[in-house]
């Protein structure tokens, strides 16, 4: 590891910082143990566009505004936004739906899995499992020939249309259109006061922008190259960060049982995790990355983003998400469609040599 | 930046359309607000749910008396109508676990305020007009003393290992989370 490298300590401060803001945009007002949450802000949002009626779960959450402006402000700023897009955009909106599902079902996305843990959630350690084996599996898929297909360079004006749509949500968020539902109860109602929140945002969007850090993607890397690679050192920064402010805000409460927003439904947890890790290398990152990337220009990590909007609405509409009672079958039925998607299209887009 | 007449007339139009749009959301703003009303959703929802509340504390105003009175024997019979009369109804649950608390059933009581809780989370929502919250965090503090030690003592007994999950699940929404 070289320590005089840039790259390594622009990886080391977004996971230090995405670590913190976790814990203390919770100590400002966001729900226990989802300071940051990409599922649980999508499900908000989609909730608050009117995408589905849980009236516990609606608001415009200004952190994911903020990831996805900051990054294209930062890609602006350094020359690095680019228009690119084309490799297979259908698997990749269906893949953005079943990363949804599997956030659902565990209850939170790969980030606010490192909180809980952070937090003394044990019952997240069923969840770092799957993640951990997803990946793996993903991986091997890889080695075996199994890709998407290459980006093409569009022309400009498509790596635009997500970050113009995330405009537009700030403009909802500011001005606040009749139409635009916020809870006043439930997690949604508990929020940050929003010009921190989207200050936060943009700070992370664009520090993740510049490092590419990912929490999927640092999994990927440490079986890689073991704990050598930079995105190891990112999380174990991410990690740390969260652990230190949590023993030091009184929010450490170690053990399996009354941990917030979590079930004990451990294999379901792990089979959650699982298929959104396998879902992300196959894709190229975790959902937070995939804002980061649609920030950037990347027209396909866009759709996924619009397959995350969809299926946020789908696991609140349909009853897919698990509760703290446990997962529904519902979100059972709706993980294991999940892994024959996965496999089907491993199966069909495998480039076998003869 | 525009290179031929083409372009230019796009950008013309594009700046029309754009002003157009700011003096169709300006007059809006400033309209008779027919449209507003119609397109303010939280207003909607608001009154709705101030209603739904107003409704429930006329349906159950009877029991919650009886409660107060320490009619217990009362307040259950008057339940159970209710319960007959509106079956998903997380209100009844609630007030059955508050009575159940106040006789001494630990058990039945934590089933009971699971149930509502369960069919809504508002009851442990300190910003709802219903939140019970204070009431169900002392019988949930309760029931971990009591119940966790003598699930300790007791390790096969299964009835105590339902009634320590009713406890964690309490446990569990009234510390929070987002779901």
């Amino acid at each position: 590891m070289n320590l005089r490298d840039k790259h390594l300590w622009e990886v080391v401060a977004t996971g230090l910082l995405l670590g913190a803001l976790g814990v203390l945009l919770s100590l400002w007002g966001n729900p226990e143990n989802s300071g940051i949450c990409v599922s649980c802000f999508m499900e908000n949002s989609a909730g608050a566009l009117g995408f589905h009626d849980n009236p516990r779960m609606q608001y415009l959450r200004p952190e994911l505004i903020g990831f996805v402006l900051g990054a294209a402000l930062s890609s602006l700023a350094f020359r690095e936004f680019r228009s690119r897009g084309g490799s297979a955009p259908l698997p990749r909106l269906v893949a953005g739906i079943f990363l949804m599902v599997g956030c659902g079902v565990f209850i939170g996305c790969p980030i606010k899995l490192f909180l809980r843990i952070a937090a003394g959630d044990l019952t997240a350690v069923a969840g770092i499992a799957g993640l951990v084996a997803g990946v793996w599996v993903g991986l091997k898929g890889l080695a075996s020939g199994v890709e998407l297909g290459a980006h093409s360079r569009e022309r400009e004006g498509s790596g635009f249309l997500v970050p113009a749509f995330f405009v537009l949500l700030l403009m909802f968020l500011v001005v606040r259109p009749g139409f635009i539902i916020f809870s006043d109860r439930g997690g949604a109602a508990e929020h940050a006061y929003w010009p921190i929140s989207l200050g936060a945002g943009l700070l992370l969007g664009a520090l993740a922008q510049r490092s590419r850090f990912c929490i999927t993607g640092g999994v990927r890397d440490t079986l890689l190259m073991g704990f050598r690679s930079y995105m190891f050192s990112g999380t174990a920064a991410f990690l740390t960060a969260a652990l230190v402010l949590n023993l030091a805000s009184g929010r450490f409460h170690p053990g399996l049982a009354g941990q917030p927003g979590a079930h004990t439904d451990h294999l379901w947890s792990f089979l959650g995790m699982g298929l959104v890790g396998w879902l992300a290398v196959v894709i190229g990152g975790c959902p937070f990355r995939q804002l980061v990337k649609a920030g950037e220009g990347d027209a396909d990590a866009g759709l996924v983003v619009i397959g995350m909007f969809i299926g946020s609405a789908l696991v609140q509409s349909w009853g897919i998400a698990a509760t703290t009672a446990g997962v529904p079958l519902v979100g059972k039925v709706a993980v294991l469609v999940g892994f024959v998607f996965i496999i089907a299209s491993n199966l069909m887009l495998r480039e076998r040599t003869a | 930046m525009p290179k031929d007449a083409y372009d230019r007339s796009l950008w013309f139009l594009l700046a029309v359309t754009l002003a157009a749009l700011v003096l169709v959301l300006s007059g809006h703003e400033t309209g008779s607000g027919k449209n507003r009303a119609g397109l303010d959703k939280a207003l909607e929802r608001q009154m709705a749910y101030q209603a739904r509340v107003d409704l429930i504390r006329k349906l159950y105003g009877p029991a919650e008396s009886l409660l107060q009175a320490g009619d217990f024997q009362g307040a259950l019979f008057k339940l159970d109508e209710l319960a007959r009369q509106y079956p998903q109804e997380a209100h009844g649950s609630i007030l059955k676990g508050e009575i159940l608390s106040r006789m001494g059933a630990l058990e039945e009581a934590l089933a009971s305020y699971v149930e509502g809780v369960r069919l809504n989370g508002d009851y442990v929502d300190g910003k709802s007009p219903l939140s019970r919250r204070t009431e169900i965090q002392k019988v949930a503090d309760e029931g971990l003393r009591v119940i966790g030690s003598r699930s300790r003592a007791n390790p096969g007994n299964r009835s105590l290992a339902v009634a320590l999950n009713n406890v964690n699940y309490l446990r569990s929404r009234l510390a929070g989370g987002c779901e």
